[in-house]
């Protein structure tokens, strides 16, 4: 089984005030006077560097994705984000997941993605995520049928990409008198498809369905097990074989010469990202009717087991976190991996406010020691395999 | 948790409208009183009861809040004005007092915009539903959840015992969740009425306007628009009431009760 190894970014404005901790989240109402173009400016230099370089060591992919009315990230609008490295990255995929498609009208975004496909001849990888609760509060969208318009989307977006246009679409959100967007995908019939969810069956049962790739974000080690087998299964069911690929393992990485080094100078920026740029509401993250009510009560009642302080040792146990030397990293990606059934690691190297000389760091350490051996691991099996 | 424990003369019946399938709560006699409720209805009628003593008050739950089922097709203010003219012809309703409040007041005009023949009186109580030339007031989505309930009285004690005493209940808050899903798939995307104003004209019948003068949740600035529009409606707003002004002040509910007798 070959490997596939991503580079995630979120490029988070890190620069928040003081007294950010005032503000009960650093979404949707945290007020953008505190965002400084000059600072922000800086920060796309760095950023946009990252992801090219993470090409350079041997990443497979980069992988970008929208927010909105947040510190969280500075990518509102992901496709310009690739667009600016398309011309940079020389041999890895773009993987923009992903814009969610209730936030643009469908024809619009199959044009946009279409376009990125051929300007990096096929390198584009997209998902379709429904968007976070908090993007609702942010765009001017009903949360009550956001997944009914999330899949009238997507049905539009692949009738583009698939049927010879012009083609009419008449649907319960969208009417398309002439379907024919220009221009069309460079790969056949459509770059690769995800859908991105935080495990919520409404989201697998859409995978299934379309036989995509289903990225799990923020989801326990348990419960990416649990998700990975349903999907495999639901998929079958559909009439689709589900590929290891398919199925991309969210890894918060950071490799350095020892473990006590690697947590020294990670957790930090792990606190960061947990506490601060995922801050946020109960009200935020559930708008009303964005989920079903069992599905509240369910999220609400784990909230409450893992409300308190931010603990190192609790968000290494729950999630998938690989920080640590080479040797370790490798250890944990291949039995991580081999548990939930993926040769697909979509690394989050750049961390929280984590500063330029250690995503450097990380980066070069990651492309120098953890992908080489998991590629020699891979073929190694590959030969025994094979005989 | 007690909040539906509703006064034990209201007789409830079932009623299947159009697929859906709702409770409506029945006590008294007299000429009928129908009642609309606001977009939550678990602070429970005790106000109604007194009205039950010269009126057949008839108090139905909207699909998608209480006890009546979801229908997530519909999506509007006029699907509910449907809603209502098959549930009074089932229920033999040709002519009645209307009492709507708050969310009910907004679709108790629409109603009666409509259907003005069969409205005999109508009184609304706090309604929502027309825009202030300045920020929307009273955008229900703005409040964060566990603030509603103190913003809905200007004192707690009188809806303190329809409160669960965990303000973690999860029951409690799946309830309302629910019902902010409902109120969502009416009007996330306008949280006022962008066709009403043009023919409230029609509202000719004898019109009571009622507003707690402490109402945080939709000003009694906001009376203004309503009055604006049917120049001829009595107004009265009461001191020490909060929105709920009828469960806060019996002297509203007498008001009602005068105004319809």
């Amino acid at each position: 089984m070959s490997v596939r190894f991503d580079f995630m970014h979120f490029m988070p404005y890190v620069h928040l005030p003081e007294n950010h901790k005032e503000y009960h989240s650093t979404w949707v109402d945290f007020p953008n006077k505190y965002y400084d173009a000059k600072k922000g400016y800086a920060l796309y230099q760095r950023y946009l560097a990252e992801l090219v370089m993470a090409d350079k060591v041997g990443f497979d992919a980069v992988v970008v994705n929208e927010h909105h009315n947040t510190a969280y990230s500075m990518m509102a609008a992901p496709n310009l984000i690739a667009a600016a490295i398309i011309p940079q990255i020389k041999n890895a995929k773009i993987c923009v997941w992903g814009t969610p498609p209730n936030l643009e009208y469908p024809n619009r975004l199959a044009e946009e993605y279409a376009m990125l496909d051929v300007m990096s001849q096929g390198r584009l990888e997209v998902a379709f995520p429904l968007g976070t609760g908090m993007e609702y509060w942010a765009n001017p969208i009903n949360p009550s049928n956001a997944r009914e318009r999330h899949r009238e989307s997507i049905d539009i977006i692949l009738q583009a990409w698939t049927q010879d246009g012009p083609t009419t679409y008449y649907g319960d959100f969208y009417t398309y008198r002439y379907l024919n967007p220009w221009p069309r995908p460079y790969q056949k019939p459509h770059p690769p498809c995800y859908i991105v969810g935080t495990g919520s069956q409404e989201t697998i049962d859409l995978a299934a369905k379309l036989g995509f790739g289903y990225s799990s974000v923020f989801v326990t080690k348990q419960r990416a097990q649990e998700l990975n087998q349903t999907l495999r299964r639901l998929a079958a069911e559909n009439g689709h074989h589900i590929q290891p690929e398919q199925l991309p393992l969210q890894v918060i990485t950071y490799v350095a010469e020892t473990q006590e080094k690697a947590e020294e100078e990670a957790i930090p920026h792990i606190r960061f990202f947990f506490e601060d740029a995922l801050r946020t509401t109960p009200t935020f993250l559930a708008p009303p009717g964005y989920l079903s009510v069992l599905e509240l009560k369910k999220r609400a009642a784990l909230a409450d087991k893992l409300h308190g302080a931010f603990s190192f040792e609790t968000v290494n146990e729950s999630f998938f976190v690989a920080v640590g030397t080479a040797d370790q990293v490798v250890e944990k990606l291949q039995e991580w991996g081999e548990r939930v059934g993926t040769n697909h690691f979509n690394l989050l190297a750049a961390i929280g406010n984590m500063p330029h000389w250690k995503v450097v760091k990380n980066l070069t350490n990651i492309g120098q020691d953890v992908i080489p051996r998991m590629r020699a691991r891979a073929s190694t099996e590959r030969r025994v395999a094979a005989e | 948790m007690t909040a539906t424990a509703f006064p034990p003369q209201f007789k409830r019946e079932t009623h299947t409208v159009n697929g859906v399938k709702t409770i409506v709560l029945t006590a008294g006699s007299g000429p009928p009183l129908v009642f609309l409720h606001g977009a939550g209805i678990w602070h429970g009628i005790n106000f109604a009861v007194p009205w039950t003593q010269k009126f057949r008050v008839i108090v139905p739950f909207h699909p998608g809040f209480g006890e009546a089922d979801d229908d997530p097709a519909m999506t509007e203010i006029h699907d509910y004005v449907m809603h209502y003219l098959d549930l009074f012809d089932a229920l033999g309703l040709d002519k009645f007092h209307l009492v709507g409040f708050s969310l009910g007041g907004w679709l108790a005009a629409n109603f009666a915009v409509e259907h003005g023949h069969r409205v005999a009186r109508l009184v609304l109580v706090g309604p929502a539903g027309l825009r202030g030339k300045e920020r929307p007031k009273g955008d229900f989505f703005l409040l964060p959840p566990e603030k509603i309930p103190s913003l809905l009285v200007s004192n707690f004690d009188v809806i303190k015992p329809f409160l669960p005493e965990d303000p973690k209940d999860l029951d409690f808050m799946g309830a309302r969740y629910r019902e902010g899903g409902t109120l969502a798939r009416l009007l996330w995307e306008h949280p006022y009425d962008t066709k009403l104003p043009r023919y409230m004209h029609r509202l000719t019948m004898p019109t009571l306007l009622v507003w707690g003068e402490d109402d945080k949740l939709l000003p009694v600035q906001n009376a203004e628009l309503w009055r604006q529009r049917i120049p001829k409606a009595e107004f009265q707003t009461f001191k020490g009431a909060g929105h709920l002004v009828l469960d806060e002040k019996r002297e509203a509910v007498d008001a009602v009760q005068r105004f319809l007798s």
